[in-house]
């Protein structure tokens, strides 16, 4: 991120314990650190005139001329000449800050700038405007895809599973209005443990009441280390009554500006009311620190209630064990660490060896042991300005873990090619596609054989079927076609396809996709019925191959070979004309032998031709219903499908993944 | 040490100890009835039904039929509390020997731990109380007990010690944490509480007001238990705050009459996992002393637990019952919801069949070909092919209501319900067995009936038989079916027919639904949830009642 207000004078401050050596090594050090927390970021549209006026300023110093945020560059330890280079354009770009870009997001200020007259002015003016909280571009687009996933799945889930993300998204969007400067941090634990004692000791005063009277502190109390913090505390719902102000000391104020601490009741007296205040303001604070003492470490309550399903909040947690006054020597190194096995088993991530994670200290608020190393660790951790965020990143992850069920499977989703061709021929079988097919081949091949049959043989067969009675064929021209269409076959065929579709997908999207199926189905069979009605008679007369004409010829002339014979012989037997048998009895032969034969290679023939009429009258219908399934049912479910992957992406977003995986 | 109140809060009555044997019969009989019940639909109150089952059985396993069968076996004092709040140092003093484990780490007890006279030790050795934990014998002041605590086997196990210090007459019992970190732990203390005659409850200056012991202390004032409160690990300097501000409380709560003691924290003692010096438990030693040795007192506190218990059970067994009662009520909502929906497929199915819904699609074509380009055998094949399409439909519809209807029962949850594997293709196989059969039945029909025919030129039976079923089955549409059938086989011949093959359709069908269902209900029957428990468990109830 470029330039910025929000951490400049807490470096300033650094700096002023050090000398101003702007190589100093443990400064860079810190200084990578930070920009570790805050990476680079491409998408700062709310902050683009300042990027460019930014880069304007310092495009004679910067080596880098592809806009890359200030952060990064500055945060290279590597490149000292970098540093000093941006002396000036450090000092302009905190002025554009200070005039226009109030909501620039917390990042690492060139700290090469340090005039001290600017300092000391700007540093008084932050003090009275404390500029509002920003997030970093990965944390802000993940607010974003999570309004987004909200919204998109509000007409598919109930209000209720929604609530927490709604909730997580109005404490963002509450807490970044808010000033960025402070570190709102709670003090919780069980009644008795010195959560006052210790509030006390960080302030240096006793503010909050302490007691052998248990629960102590009813109500929570709040203490700020420098002037802006009236609307966070304001947030918390503390009365002003309420409010204090530390011991004033000018070494204790530099180290904990900007932190703002909370007193908090006990979570687990008997008193309910003192729960629910804890519950209730745990939710809004930056960062939690838990107090335990060696009797009360491992309650169920505190684990189960709190820490376990806080588990991911670590990086905005300290645990301390308190009153090791009360433990003999090493007891108290045992008692720690069986706290930190513990939390372990809890899930926390643990933040030693310099990762990140929840600290853990011990200490006794009473005799003070333990009391500067916290309050160096509080110091440090309200300076890098970064629990805020890290807090809302948690609760974003912590409300995509819960939302997980209604997303993600884990299974392979949407709708295979072997589905769809099945649902087809479901279609088809509803509207009998194969029968009809059937059907129009064996009509074809049936007047084939009577065209081209011997005229005997049809004299036979004519009066054959005036015996017979004619059963099916008197219906088909009676009745029209009404529901012609299975609709069992169909209700079948769209409940199997539904099925499959939603096959691996979260419940509440399954239904989604099952009800669209049903939508879709719904005028459907009469849909079948209209188009069979069309498609599945060919037009016109059949067609008919090319030799039809030469076989009709070859039968007629078979016919008339006989005929001719028989004439010629009846002529010799009358003796109206020669004898002459030989002839007469071969053309007859020929033709009574070559009528059957001409009738056989004939129906041999049209076999080829017949059932390619079938497959096409076949085909016609199968392609009509397919088609017909297709803009009805199928397509309605493929956006369904697609809908739920734009949500399965966001949701990716939200987790941070980026790639939607199954 | 401090007592606050020396006197025990008494009933105003003597209750005494008679137990006779008809009581113990139908005691017997209740708990039989309580171990009988169970509540598998994952209702609402369902869990807590099953807790309160667990613990009931286990009270009465555990101490109310042991005591009342031998009223002259030693009091069992438990120990319980909040973790750290001391309990193992308090045993330990009281025993003035190490026989529980005290330490620093949290939770310390993890196997519970008797202590009682040697002479005492056949009543605990074997099975007559907490049967359901096994008795190990470690030797002491043996370091490497570690190795015999119950391990991942689940085993859970009960150490008994002896100790010469103690009196006959009174075990003390070392019960683990009431709020541990660990669930089995705290099931256990609640078991192992359940099971003491005298309720020893320890709390600290730190914790008097935490909820969980209150929780407990509520329960113990609910069954009317000889209750003892310490205040252990209470610093100097605030003993008489502390002790007030408690007292206060337990006075808000009506047990302002509870036997009080209070032991001071003491660096030698809490953390070093030493003994506590004997003049700080003196008191509590002698009230539990006298306990054991005054027969009146000893009489009074046992019989006031155990009468105790007794009354309680004339709440607990109606909650149980009306648990069961809410069990059997959701698994008949279940049952009636899978009754209405193949109940309304059902008449569905009927209705489609005689609308002629079977004679569409291929077989409406193959019945428009016939007989000319189409044999009465494919015809046969179609509409038996679009019969059991018809049925499957059917029974798949039924069972598509049948889960959104169950969706929205909370009882529908039940694995065994839910695991049910989808059985699509053996429905849609069954189906396919019933229609083949059907079609088999019908040709042997149609052959009787050409058989019985004297004409000369007999019909082909197929041709009857794919007649016959498409003049059944085609409804309206197929009117000249019938018709043609009458000039087949004559009139007379063709309505018999018909009747018989109507009448077998309905026959099949009929079974095919039936089968279906039963089917679907037959994991729902196997939980056996049944209203009889309900009856039962109140009945029990009443039979104790006019035994007392």
């Amino acid at each position: 991120m470029t330039a910025v207000t929000d951490q400049d004078h807490t470096d300033e401050m650094d700096h002023a314990d050090h000398t101003g050596h702007a190589d100093d090594g443990r400064d860079a050090d810190a200084k990578d650190e930070r920009s570790e927390n805050s990476p680079p970021v491409e998408d700062a549209e709310e902050t683009g005139d300042l990027e460019d006026a930014d880069d304007h300023a310092r495009v004679s110093a910067d080596a880098d001329p592809s806009g890359r945020t200030e952060s990064k560059a500055s945060a290279d330890p590597t490149d000292p000449e970098e540093s000093t280079g941006s002396w000036d354009d450090g000092l302009i770009a905190r002025r554009v800050n200070e005039t226009t870009a109030a909501q620039q997001a917390a990042a690492v200020e060139n700290r090469a700038s340090r005039a001290h007259a600017a300092y000391t002015a700007h540093a008084a003016q932050a003090a009275h405007v404390p500029a509002p909280l920003a997030y970093d571009g990965p944390l802000r687009s993940r607010l974003d895809a999570l309004r987004e996933l909200v919204g998109l799945s509000r007409t598919r889930l109930d209000s209720g599973t929604l609530a927490e993300a709604g909730r997580v998204l109005d404490e963002a969007a509450a807490r970044r209005r808010l000033s960025g400067q402070h570190t709102v941090v709670a003090i919780a634990g069980a009644t008795g443990s010195g959560k006052s004692q210790l509030f006390n000791a960080l302030a240096g005063v006793a503010i909050s009441e302490t007691g052998v009277r248990r629960p102590t502190t009813a109500a929570p109390i709040a203490c700020s280390w420098s002037d802006g913090a009236a609307t966070l505390i304001d947030r918390l719902g503390i009365p002003g009554r309420l409010r204090r102000r530390p011991l004033q000391s000018a070494e204790m104020e530099a180290q904990l500006r900007g932190l703002v601490l909370v007193d908090l009741p006990d979570h687990d007296s008997a008193a309910v009311a003192h729960r629910e205040q804890v519950d209730r303001v745990l939710a809004l604070v930056d960062a939690v620190i838990w107090v335990v003492d060696p009797e009360k470490y491992a309650d169920a309550i505190i684990h189960e209630r709190y820490l376990r399903p806080m588990a991911g909040h670590a990086e905005v947690m300290f645990v301390v064990l308190n009153q090791i006054d009360r433990l003999p020597g090493e007891a108290a190194d045992q008692v720690l660490d069986d706290l930190r096995r513990l939390l372990d088993e809890d899930g926390i991530a643990l933040g030693e060896y310099g990762e990140p994670g929840a600290t853990v200290l011990s200490l006794s608020a009473l005799t003070g042991d333990g009391i500067p190393e916290l309050r160096e660790v509080l110091g440090q951790f309200v300076a890098d300005r970064g629990a805020a965020a890290r807090r809302i990143s948690a609760d974003v992850d912590a409300a995509a873990w819960r939302l997980r069920p209604v997303y993600a499977t884990g299974r392979r989703t949407g709708l295979s090619e072997e589905a769809r061709d099945e649902f087809a021929a479901r279609l088809a079988d509803s509207v009998g596609a194969t029968a009809a097919g059937e059907a129009a081949e064996r009509a074809w091949l049936r007047n084939a054989n009577r065209a081209c049959g011997t005229p005997w043989l049809r004299l036979w067969r004519w009066y054959n079927d005036r015996r017979e009675p004619a059963t099916g064929r008197l219906s088909i021209r009676a009745q029209a076609d009404e529901e012609a269409t299975a609709r069992q076959r169909v209700e079948q065929a769209v409940r199997t396809v539904a099925d499959r579709a939603s096959g691996g997908l979260p419940a509440p999207w399954a239904q989604a996709v099952r009800e669209a199926a049903v939508r879709g189905a719904q005028g459907l069979p009469e849909a079948l019925d209209e188009l069979a009605a069309r498609a599945g008679l060919p037009v016109g007369r059949p067609p008919r191959p090319g030799w039809w004409p030469a076989a009709v010829l070859a039968q007629a002339s078979m016919t008339i070979l006989q005929v001719v014979g028989g004439l010629w012989l009846l002529g010799q037997i009358i003796g109206f004309m020669a004898p002459n048998l030989g002839v007469p009895v071969l053309l007859m032969v020929a033709g009574i032998i070559g009528g059957p034969l001409v009738e056989w290679s004939c129906r041999l023939a049209a076999r080829g031709p017949a059932r390619r009429y079938g497959h096409d009258a076949e085909r016609r219908l199968r392609e009509a219903a397919a088609g017909c399934g297709r803009a009805r049912v199928l397509d309605p479910l493929a956006a369904e499908l697609l809908r739920y992957r734009e949500v399965r992406e966001q949701y990716a977003r939200v987790t941070g993944a980026g790639v939607g995986g199954g | 040490m401090l007592q606050n109140s020396p006197k025990i809060g008494h009933s105003s009555h003597v209750v005494t100890l008679d137990v006779r044997p008809q009581l113990l019969d139908a005691l017997s009989a209740l708990r039989d009835r309580v171990a009988a019940a169970r509540f598998p639909l994952p209702l609402a109150g369902a869990p807590r039904a099953r807790a309160n089952r667990d613990e009931l059985l286990a009270q009465l396993d555990d101490y109310l039929v042991p005591r009342l069968k031998e009223p002259e076996a030693p009091l069992l004092a438990v120990v319980g509390g909040s973790t750290g709040a001391g309990k193992s140092t308090l045993v330990n003093s009281l025993v003035g020997r190490r026989v529980s484990e005290a330490g620093v780490l949290r939770p310390t007890t993890r196997t519970p731990v008797l202590v009682c006279h040697p002479e005492d030790h056949h009543w605990f050795s074997g099975m007559r109380v907490l049967p359901d934990l096994t008795r190990v014998w470690v030797p002491h002041q043996d370091p490497g007990d570690e190795l015999l605590l119950p391990g991942e086997d689940g085993m859970r196990v009960l150490r008994i010690e002896t100790a010469d210090t103690l009196p006959r007459g009174i075990a003390l019992l070392d019960a683990p944490d009431i709020d541990s970190l660990v669930a089995d732990n705290r099931v256990l203390a609640a078991e192992l509480i359940c099971a003491a005659d005298i309720w020893v409850m320890v709390t600290t200056a730190a914790r008097y007001a935490d909820a969980v012991p209150w929780h407990l202390l509520r329960t113990a004032k609910e069954h009317n238990a000889t209750l003892v409160t310490v205040l252990d690990r209470v610093p100097h300097q605030v003993v008489s705050e502390v002790s007030r501000q408690y007292g206060a409380l337990l006075a808000k709560a009506g047990l302002g009459d509870v036997p009080r003691f209070t032991v001071p924290e003491l660096p030698e003692s809490a953390w070093g996992g030493g003994l506590l010096p004997a003049s700080a438990v003196a008191t509590l030693r002698s009230w539990l002393v006298q306990q054991a040795q005054d027969p009146g007192a000893r009489h009074e506190s046992m019989a006031r637990t155990a009468y105790g218990v007794l009354d309680s059970l004339k709440s607990r067994m109606p909650e149980l019952a009306s648990a069961a009662a809410a069990q059997y009520a959701a698994a008949l909502r279940l049952t009636a919801a899978v009754d209405g929906a193949y109940d309304s497929e059902h008449a569905r199915v009927r209705g489609r069949l005689q609308a002629g819904a079977v004679l569409a699609g291929d077989a409406l074509k193959r019945w428009r070909a016939f007989p000319l380009d189409c044999s009465a055998g494919e015809l046969l094949d179609a509409l038996a092919e679009s019969l059991a399409a018809l049925l499957l439909c059917s029974v798949t519809a039924a069972d598509e209501r049948v889960d959104d209807a169950w969706r929205r029962e909370p009882a529908a949850g039940a694995p065994e319900l839910t695991d049910r594997d989808p059985s699509l293709e053996s429905a849609e196989h069954r189906i396919g067995m019933a229609v083949r059969r059907w079609r088999r039945e019908l040709e042997e029909y149609a052959e009787e009936e050409v058989a019985d025919l004297d004409r000369s030129i007999a019909p082909d039976p197929e041709v009857v038989a794919a007649l016959v079923a498409t003049a059944l089955l085609g409804g309206r549409r197929a009117r000249s079916a019938g018709e043609g059938l009458a000039e087949r086989i004559g009139a007379h011949g063709a309505l018999r027919l018909r009747d018989r093959a109507g009448r077998l359709l309905n026959d099949h069908l009929d079974r095919v639904v039936h089968t279906e269902r039963e089917r679907r209900l037959a994991p729902l029957d196997a939980l056996e949830v049944h209203p009889e428990p309900q009856a039962e468990l109140i009945a029990a109830l009443s039979v104790l009642q006019k035994e007392r």
